[in-house]
């Protein structure tokens, strides 16, 4: 430098008192600035940022309820949850997805290719395998692959297997009710899903405040049937053996308690094991007993006999002419398969006579008959607590053709579902009063209290109690010396009735000669009615008589039905004469 | 002896050693409290922070904890033990300190001496401990540019004996520091000469010169390196790319508006469930501004805007130039690196790696940044420059 200075003037630059004060005043004006961003974000920018860090802290869980049980009237576990394992994969932790693929198809049988694929898949959580055994877990914990973890779930659990199968129906894997009461009780059974906003770290973990108690899953509410697993035990039983027996299609027997609806049992054939629904078919698991009409034929003339006692059209001693044995109509014949000349009403009943029926029916007339069936439920639900639940069919009057009167008087042109047919004939049990059926009977809470109880339910009065009690003594003709005589208890007064139906083949529109439902409907003791069966067997090889294949199921699950309520017999020394202990 | 100041009579502290003849004062007290408030509220925030991580990594909560609080206890040991002493011995040990500190930051280059975290290789560990040499480094550079500035003071107008000499040194150390690589230091080092040189009396033009060199060096950096581009880049709009790149800043502001005016309690923070990256060190104060509001934050501003009102004071008081350059060397120290770190938790500036002094978890850090606390409460005890600067050239 070729400029020299003063030792003042260096001095007074070393002292620099000018430029510490600039420095210094440079440092205050940072603090302020930094003073004001900090406000900024700290105070206005607060609203945003305080939505952002709920948007990242807080965490929505889904937590569902545990599935309520299903049990039977006397409390006996018909469904219930297990705790089962699934594995599920994170795909963005695996490295190796073919290897890893390779591992899992050995240990849980899946194919591999679909599995790899879906571990590549850029997601964070994609299910490898749901509701797996525990030597699989086992072996997968052995295995500890990267990415891959097991987490316990809760599964449907039907203990008893196929017994009531139709009328539980199933829950699907994520416990939602599909079929049956698990279906039309799913609000009830699935319980409350709440929506529980919980912390989270960084990572997604749950953070649990230690003042803070882990939220638990409700359970959802149990439901008790008024279904008693022993009774629908004997009527699966019987059902199954006569099914064999007659290597028939299929068949129901159901049971009811005439005075309150209660259903008792629900057998169905062909069934299924709701524990192992892919093996399944909708075919299997369709509820016949409500959703598949059928022709009740002979069964149907209980409800033409009653309309017939109601108006006083008839009595039972009102002498009818089926001598011929066939009664033309428009052009065809009804048959009955023997001649009987002039035949009581009583008499036309316990024979089951078509020409009589017929011409009973005349005397009836159109309206009546139309208003009788409709008054006894038919062509409507019978509103019981089932999904899918078919109302038949039963034209109206002026839909009908020449044939339709006769035809319905033998129980044709007229499809019902066997619930239909014995509510209606139940409520010739009840006095007449015809109730609503139903399978729940008391809905309870998690601690076991009662939520809702299911009171029986009067529809409607058909007909009087005079009428049902001369109703009643004509069907029990029936059983002592007509053709439901295999259906007769000893040592009870058994009312019924036989029905054998020609089905309609579906390819000619006609009725075929070869296909038939025998069925028997009745009520027992028929002075204090306290079941009411009906037993329907679909397409029977051979004989096909419902006093011949129907009847005798009828029979084996009343006898042991009323053994195990311990029914009083209706009639005292019979009572005696056929059972001398007890 | 009694002085009076004022209408107050003040003692010296009975505790007080008086080594050295200068010493005529008490230390300053507001200094004193600050640095203990500042280090009090850093432990305290620090272990909120850390707590739930240390825990997750190593089963201990109070691993960190423990760890910063024995740092503190010997950091304040030293802070007083330094501030009874002469600061004048600091310019003797100088020239060894320069040396020590150089080859401590050479050695940490060694792969087998240094250890890598997240790809630095900055710290010796040591019986369960971490050393950086680099937080060491930055007193030894204030010590020596203190010392520089008392022996060159007459060749300070020259550009080669005056700029370029301190310059060399320096950018020797800053240089060893890129490699490891840790710019943040390496930029408080160059700020720290261009201050003191500044405070010393250097020429402007000489400055700007340094000064635009310096910036076309600094820019080369930033473009070589990519993340350092990208880091540069992001901080002007971090939300763009919150997911990645601006994520750790993104974060900050969350947890800073999320604490709103009053904060959402001590421990109540969210932010420090490991949403944001390094909450117990670089950004503590994110987490002081979500636990403790803006309150907290504005009570930390304007504690270190005191010390560093208070430090400048001490300069302008100090008995010679070497008391006087240091006083203003350890005050830029500290000053610096706190505006750099509040910046960048702001989003001011962009993400540095620089502590907050006396605040973030970090023995080096804060056991350096109390020594230069002692030495500045060592110059603060010396008397008023009432006596003639007698020690001009003293060496």
């Amino acid at each position: 430098m070729n400029r020299s200075f003063t030792k003042e003037e260096v001095k007074a630059a070393g002292e620099g008192t000018g430029r510490r004060a600039f420095i210094g005043l440079c440092f205050l004006f940072g603090f302020i600035i930094l003073f004001l961003r900090f406000g900024y974000l700290q105070v206005l920018q607060a609203e945003t940022m305080k939505l952002k860090a709920r948007q990242q802290h807080e965490k929505p869980i889904t937590l569902a309820s545990n599935r309520g049980a299903i049990v039977d009237r006397q409390g006996k576990p018909l469904a219930l949850n297990l705790d089962v394992s699934s594995v599920y994969a994170t795909p963005s932790s695996i490295d190796d997805p073919a290897g890893v693929a390779h591992q899992l198809t050995q240990v849980l049988g899946v194919p591999r290719e679909p599995l790899e694929k879906r571990l590549r898949a850029e997601r964070d959580f994609v299910w490898v395998q749901r509701k797996i055994e525990d030597a699989q877990v086992k072996r997968l914990n052995d295995l500890d692959l990267p990415g891959i973890d097991v987490v316990v779930e809760s599964r449907r659990f039907y203990p008893k297997g196929t017994l009531l199968a139709h009328v539980l129906g199933f829950a699907g894997i994520d416990s939602q009710g599909l079929e049956g009461l698990e279906n039309g009780y799913d609000k009830h059974l699935r319980g409350q899903v709440r929506q529980v906003v919980l912390q989270q770290d960084a990572l997604g973990r749950i953070i649990i405040p230690e003042n803070r108690r882990k939220p638990q899953p409700l359970s959802g509410h149990a439901i008790s049937l008024t279904i008693d697993e022993v009774i629908q035990y004997m009527a699966e039983e019987a059902l199954d053996q006569a099914v064999q027996a007659t290597k028939a299609r299929g068949g129901a027997v159901l049971v009811m308690v005439p005075k309150t609806g209660q259903m008792l049992a629900w057998a169905l054939r062909p069934t299924f094991d709701p524990n192992h629904i892919p093996q399944a078919s909708p075919e299997q698991w369709r509820n016949r007993g409500v959703t598949d009409p059928y022709e009740p034929g002979s069964t149907l003339k209980v409800i033409l006999a009653a309309a017939a006692l109601e108006t006083n059209s008839i009595t039972p001693d009102t002498l009818l002419y089926a001598g011929d044995g066939e009664v033309p109509i428009s052009g065809t014949v009804i048959h009955d398969h023997e001649k009987a000349g002039w035949l009581t009403f009583r008499e036309a009943v316990q024979r089951s006579s078509n020409v009589a029926f017929v011409k009973m029916s005349w005397d009836l007339g159109k309206e009546q008959v139309y208003q009788f069936l409709r008054t006894f439920g038919f062509g409507e639900k019978t509103g019981i607590d089932l999904p899918g639940e078919s109302i038949g069919i039963l034209r109206r009057p002026d839909q009908w053709s020449l044939r339709t009167l006769p035809s319905l008087a033998i129980g044709q042109e007229i499809a019902v579902t066997p619930l239909q047919l014995l509510t209606a004939v139940s409520a010739i049990a009840n006095e007449g009063w015809l109730m609503k059926p139903f399978l729940v009977r008391e809905i309870s809470d998690q601690q076991g209290r009662s939520v809702w109880e299911h009171v029986p339910h009067i529809r409607r009065r058909p007909i009087s109690a005079e009428t049902a009690k001369t109703v009643t003594d004509l069907l029990v003709n029936v059983v002592e010396r007509g053709t439901g005589k295999r259906a007769a208890v000893p040592g009870y007064r058994v009312a019924g009735k036989t029905g054998t139906a020609q089905k309609v083949d579906s390819e000619t529109g006609t009725y075929s000669s070869t296909k038939f439902v025998g069925s028997f409907v009745g009520f027992v003791p028929a002075d204090d009615p306290q079941l009411a069966i009906l037993v329907v067997i679909d397409e029977p090889q051979g004989p096909a008589w419902g006093g011949v294949v129907a009847a005798p199921v009828f029979r084996k699950v009343a006898e042991q039905a009323l053994r195990y309520l311990s029914v009083a017999p209706g009639d005292e020394s019979r009572m005696v004469a056929s059972r001398s202990s007890s | 002896m009694p002085r009076v100041r004022g209408n107050k009579i003040q003692l010296p502290l009975t505790w007080n050693v008086v080594t050295d003849k200068q010493a005529s004062r008490p230390m300053d007290r507001t200094v004193l409290i600050v640095t203990y408030l500042l280090t009090l509220i850093g432990l305290i925030i620090m272990f909120s922070a850390s707590g739930v991580m240390a825990e997750t990594r190593y089963g201990d909560s109070t691993f960190f904890l423990k760890r910063q609080s024995l740092w503190l206890l010997t950091g304040l040991v030293a802070l007083h033990w330094v501030a009874q002493r002469d600061y004048g011995v600091w310019k003797t040990l100088t020239p060894y300190g320069l040396f020590l500190t150089f080859l401590l930051l050479v050695l940490v280059l060694l792969p087998f001496m240094g250890t890598q975290v997240n790809g630095a290789r900055r710290w010796f560990r040591l019986a369960g401990f971490s050393i950086q040499p680099g937080e060491i480094a930055k007193l030894a550079i204030v010590l020596y540019l203190a010392s520089f500035l008392v022996r060159k003071e007459q060749d300070l107008m020259t550009l080669t004996r005056g700029v370029l000499a301190p310059m060399a040194v320096v950018g020797l150390f800053a240089g060893l520091l890129l490699l490891e690589p840790d710019m943040g230091t390496a930029v408080v080092l160059t700020l720290l000469l261009f201050g003191l040189l500044f405070l010393g009396g250097a020429r402007l033009p000489h400055l700007l010169l340094l000064g635009l060199v310096l910036l076309a060096l600094a820019y080369m950096l930033i473009m070589q390196s990519d993340y350092r581009r990208r880091r540069l880049l992001n901080f002007l709009d971090p939300w763009k790319d919150s997911a990645d790149t601006g994520f750790q800043l993104t974060q900050s502001f969350v947890a800073l508006g999320n604490g709103g005016w009053f904060g959402v309690g001590l421990g109540e923070g969210r932010q420090k469930l490991f949403f944001l990256p390094e909450a117990h060190t670089d950004f503590v104060l994110a987490l002081v501004g979500e636990e403790l509001g803006f309150l907290g934050t504005g009570l930390l501003i304007a504690l270190f805007a005191i010390l560093i009102v208070k430090g400048f004071k001490i300069a302008g008081q100090a008995p010679d130039a070497f008391g006087r350059h240091l006083a203003c060397g350890i005050t830029l120290l500290v000053g610096i690196q706190v505006l750099i770190n509040m910046s960048v938790v702001s989003g001011l500036l962009p993400t540095k790696g620089l502590t907050l002094p006396f605040v973030s978890y970090g023995g080096s850090s804060l056991i350096v940044s109390l020594v230069a606390m002692g030495i500045l409460l060592s110059i603060s005890r010396a008397g008023p420059p009432d006596r003639p600067l007698s020690s001009f050239g003293m060496g």
